[in-house]
């Protein structure tokens, strides 16, 4: 399909690249402990750019019933509006090898998957809380291909395991979740780890405590970062820093965090959600040290923002089937290693005991709201603990923090040992320090 | 088409299927600054059937290939025969009818050529480029769609619907030295290029207003009387109270049920709220849901009393009320779930105008506009695009970083009057829930006014 479309592209145009996509995926709802549906989806498309008289335009289709042509008289109108640019494509180069296809995965029978359910709600379900849990196994077939010659194809699994238990006394409703995500099946320890997440989360909710007030130290498990992290991976996109709105930009080199802080971007990582040989225009995947130590180190590009900025994609182009590539990240890791810690469940990864009067964040409302990439956040809390004399005295409801993530990230309190994949990012417990806390 | 999906749902011999095939076409145009980032056009294709065995749960199943929607009709039975439920799913009853409900194309998008489209957006984002020096950066994007659907269940209903839609939106970025402040601008119209036409003023005031806020002070943290514009009040009363109303939060949950018990005070006797999917020409309107059941107005607060619900036809079933016509899907992608179509608070009957709802706040803020808003059910956020404070009775000097947050129940209990004014907000955007996003809504209000809320863009330590 794509090797057709290519030489019909060499025929009207300069040059250009594809990406075809096909997905397979199975999904299953159990609302209330109960097996509500089963979903199949099965979806293919492509993406096309074309480079006509020095422009760039864009066309995408899931109608398989569109001639090739229409597809390419599209991209070439798009072309005929677009602004000039120097976009080149990558030349053929070999890709390195990364594991994102699991058999066991992409094999299991429908009733496999129902098991793992099944399981997760005779041993999650209680009284008085709602239980949902959701299941999706992805399969899929990736092939990009561009007129300089690149090709690169794979196939990846992914499979999703999300409970949720939603608990209301009177006015007050709490909300529990969490999560499994990597190409595997869960193995028996992955189940246990949400289990005992999910449970600890919810038995130290049920006591609700007064929230202290002032400028504290507060501890952002992996799940409450991502307020902390949104900023940083703003600032650190390479689009942000060509329009000159990332207060990081021009300071490659210079240490602007806490020299225990790094940030990583993996597309490598063995099994992981974010994981790919090349990205979606054929540029081949490689590690890339974002912060290093506290130093501001290198921005991600795509083909597009590296050209207009005068460097080279970094292989953090992604596309959809409409619309042009964007710039997106892979596997997003503090510190290094990647390797989850055994007691992952236990909120604050042990940051708690060291605290006399402090809180810990799960989650708040409103994250991305306001200007994010300035660093400057306030969010009330959706999920938070109170801790007090090195305990986790409960849960605390109305109140809020606030702060700005390159004060507080300039001066780490300690780092948790909890580390753990959450989605595409891994990281642990962060404790902060002068984080403003106020009763609402 | 009609002759294929009345085919297909013959092929199955369970108790209740339904298809739903689409074919949209759209085009989007985007600038960002002097440059256009993008134009192009799209076209995407697909199905969705779900089935239904007795005592089974529902066999779901999408796809792009239309070719394969008979062997799909025949995999969701299969799903749906690997569900086994004790306690059966049931379909409130819904009269059965054909019919073909062909929406004004108000000129049709697919008929203009995508540099005409260009040229609408350029002189758009033009508008917000020549207020000035201090306008640094803007946004603005262009995008139309055309949607043909068609819908056939296994009990008759077999509906034909074609649908325009068109969204404008610019962001106006003005910064002077370390100060950076935005203005935004949002129309969607399920209208055509017609609708599109002449909206430079909108966009010169957003980038207006965003230089204007350079010069603003913040507001003071604290709890004041405020007065939200009709903007602000019809997002808020969507994602604060809207989402509640749902009745797919309540259906399975006895605890949630007991919060949202029909006949429960809601607030003050001056609270009317309600959901109509069937005013025409907003984007939350379609003369049918995607089950087959035709739109209504519902009223779910009536006189500051919880009246109604909005539901799909299973959790009508469930709760032995009537199906809404709220099962609507974002694509052939997904299955229909409960959602708001056209969410407002109702004008107050002599509520009076605007100048005599703040007439007697000495001091007080006029939040407007919404940047955004979350709530995490009884909890809300929500960050106006500005404000003013009200003093002695009259709107004083704009202010800025307006961020309002609080509970609902005491918040919704603490409106004390709304205005006669009321607007439907023609906005772009739209709404997201269980991983479908964006569905077009729509939201209006009046001038609301609550007697005291707490307003912070600051928290203070």
């Amino acid at each position: 399909m794509i090797a057709e479309l290519l030489g019909a592209v060499r025929r009207r145009a300069q040059g250009g690249d594809a990406l075809w996509r096909r997905e397979e995926r199975t999904a299953l709802a159990f609302e209330s402990g109960r097996l509500k549906s089963a979903t199949t989806t099965e979806e293919a498309g492509v993406n096309l750019r074309v480079v006509k008289d020095g422009r760039v335009g864009v066309a995408g289709t899931t109608a398989a019933d569109t001639a090739t042509d229409g597809l390419l008289d599209r991209a070439l109108a798009s072309a005929a509006l677009g602004e000039a640019l120097n976009l080149t494509f990558p030349p053929p180069s070999p890709l390195p090898h990364v594991p994102t296809f699991s058999d066991g995965a992409a094999n299991a029978s429908l009733a496999a998957l129902i098991g793992v359910g099944q399981e997760l709600v005779a041993r999650l379900n209680r009284d008085g809380c709602q239980l949902n849990v959701a299941i999706e196994r992805e399969v899929s077939e990736t092939e990009i291909a561009n007129t300089a010659g690149a090709a690169g194809g794979y196939r990846a699994t992914g499979v999703g395991v999300g409970v949720d238990l939603t608990r209301i006394a009177g006015d007050d409703v709490l909300m529990v979740y969490d999560q499994y995500v990597g190409a595997a099946l869960p193995s028996a320890a992955d189940l246990d780890a949400l289990v005992r997440s999910v449970t600890t989360r919810l038995e130290l909710a049920l006591t609700v405590v007064e929230p202290p007030e002032g400028a504290l130290p507060v501890i952002f498990t992996p799940a409450g970062l991502a307020a902390i992290l949104l900023p940083l991976e703003q600032a650190l996109s390479g689009k942000a820093v060509l329009q000159g709105v990332s207060p990081l930009g021009g300071k490659t080199g210079e240490r602007v965090f806490d020299e225990r802080f790094s940030l990583t971007d993996d597309p490598l990582a063995a099994g992981r959600a974010g994981s790919r040989p090349c990205d979606d225009e054929a540029v081949p995947s490689s590690p890339l040290r974002l912060v290093e130590e506290g130093v501001v180190r290198q921005f991600v590009y795509d083909l597009e923002t590296a050209a207009r900025a005068g460097t080279t994609s970094t292989g953090h182009g992604r596309r959809g089937i409409f619309g042009k590539p964007g710039i997106a990240y892979t596997n997003l890791l503090v510190g290094t290693n990647g390797q989850p810690a055994t007691d992952a469940w236990q909120p604050g990864g042990g940051l708690a005991a060291g605290l006399r009067n402090g809180l810990i964040v799960e989650d708040l409302i409103g994250v991305g709201q306001g200007n994010v990439i300035g660093g400057t956040f306030s969010h009330p809390v959706a999920l938070a603990y109170r801790v007090e004399r090195g305990e986790i005295t409960g849960r605390v409801k109305d109140a809020a923090v606030a702060g700005n993530v390159y004060e507080l990230l300039k001066r780490i309190g300690g780092f948790g040992s909890d580390g753990r994949w959450l989605g595409t990012r891994f990281a642990p417990s962060l404790l902060l320090e002068g984080v403003s806390v106020a009763r609402r | 088409m009609k002759d294929r999906l009345r085919d297909a749902l013959k092929s199955s011999r369970a108790d209740y299927r339904e298809i739903r095939v689409e074919r949209t076409w759209s085009s989007a145009v985007a600038f960002r600054g002097r440059r256009l980032e993008a134009a192009t056009a799209s076209e995407d294709v697909g199905g969705f059937v779900r089935v239904l065995h007795k005592g089974c749960g529902w066999g779901v199943a999408s796809f792009t290939s239309l070719d394969r929607l008979p062997a799909m009709v025949a995999r969701a039975g299969e799903l749906s025969r690997a569900v086994r439920l004790d306690a059966p799913i049931r379909l409130a009853e819904v009269f059965p009818r054909e019919a073909d409900a062909v929406l004004d194309l108000d000129g049709d998008v697919r008929g203009v050529p995508l540099a005409e489209k260009k040229r609408l957006l350029e002189a758009y984002n033009g508008a917000m480029l020549a207020v000035g020096d201090r306008v640094v950066d803007t946004q603005a994007s262009y995008r139309d769609e055309v949607s043909e659907v068609w819908y056939a269940n296994s009990e008759g209903t077999l509906i034909y619907q074609l649908r325009p839609e068109v969204v404008l939106s610019g962001t106006a970025i003005a910064r002077r030295d370390g100060v950076i402040e935005k203005g935004l601008e949002s129309l969607g119209y399920r209208k055509g290029w017609n609708a599109a036409q002449g909206r430079e003023t909108g966009f010169r005031a957003v980038a207006e207003r965003a230089v204007a806020l350079l010069d603003a002070p913040g507001v003071k943290g604290g709890t004041y009387p405020v007065v939200l514009d009709p903007e602000l009040g019809g997002v808020f009363i969507h994602e604060a109270f809207g989402h509640l109303s749902e009745a797919d939060f309540v259906y399975e949950n006895p605890q949630a049920r007991e919060m949202m018990t029909l006949g429960r005070r809601f607030g003050k006797p001056v609270l009317n709220v309600g959901d109509n999917g069937a005013v025409a020409g907003l984007r939350g309107t379609s003369p049918f849901d995607d089950e087959g059941t035709p739109t209504q107005d519902t009223a779910l607060i009536k006189d500051g009393i919880l009246v109604g619900r909005l539901h799909s036809r299973e959790t009508a079933a469930r709760l032995g009320e009537r199906p809404t016509g709220n099962a609507r899907a974002l694509s052939f992608r997904h299955a229909p779930i409960v959602r708001m179509t056209n969410t407002y608070i109702a004008a107050s009957r002599g509520g009076g105008t605007f100048a005599e709802l703040i007439k007697d706040i000495p001091l007080g803020v006029y939040a407007c506009g919404a940047f955004g808003g979350q709530t995490l059910l009884e909890n809300f956020s929500f960050t106006a695009a500005y404000g003013y404070m009200i003093r002695d009775g009259h709107v004083a000097e704009l202010v800025k970083d307006v961020v309002l947050a609080g509970n609902l129940f005491q918040t919704l209990d603490r409106i004390e009057r709304v205005a006669g004014d009321f607007q439907w907000n023609q906005m772009g955007g739209g709404c997201g829930k269980g991983g479908q996003f964006p569905l077009p809504v729509t939201e209006g209000a009046p001038h609301v006014r609550i007697e005291e809320a707490l307003v912070g863009g600051d928290v203070a330590a």
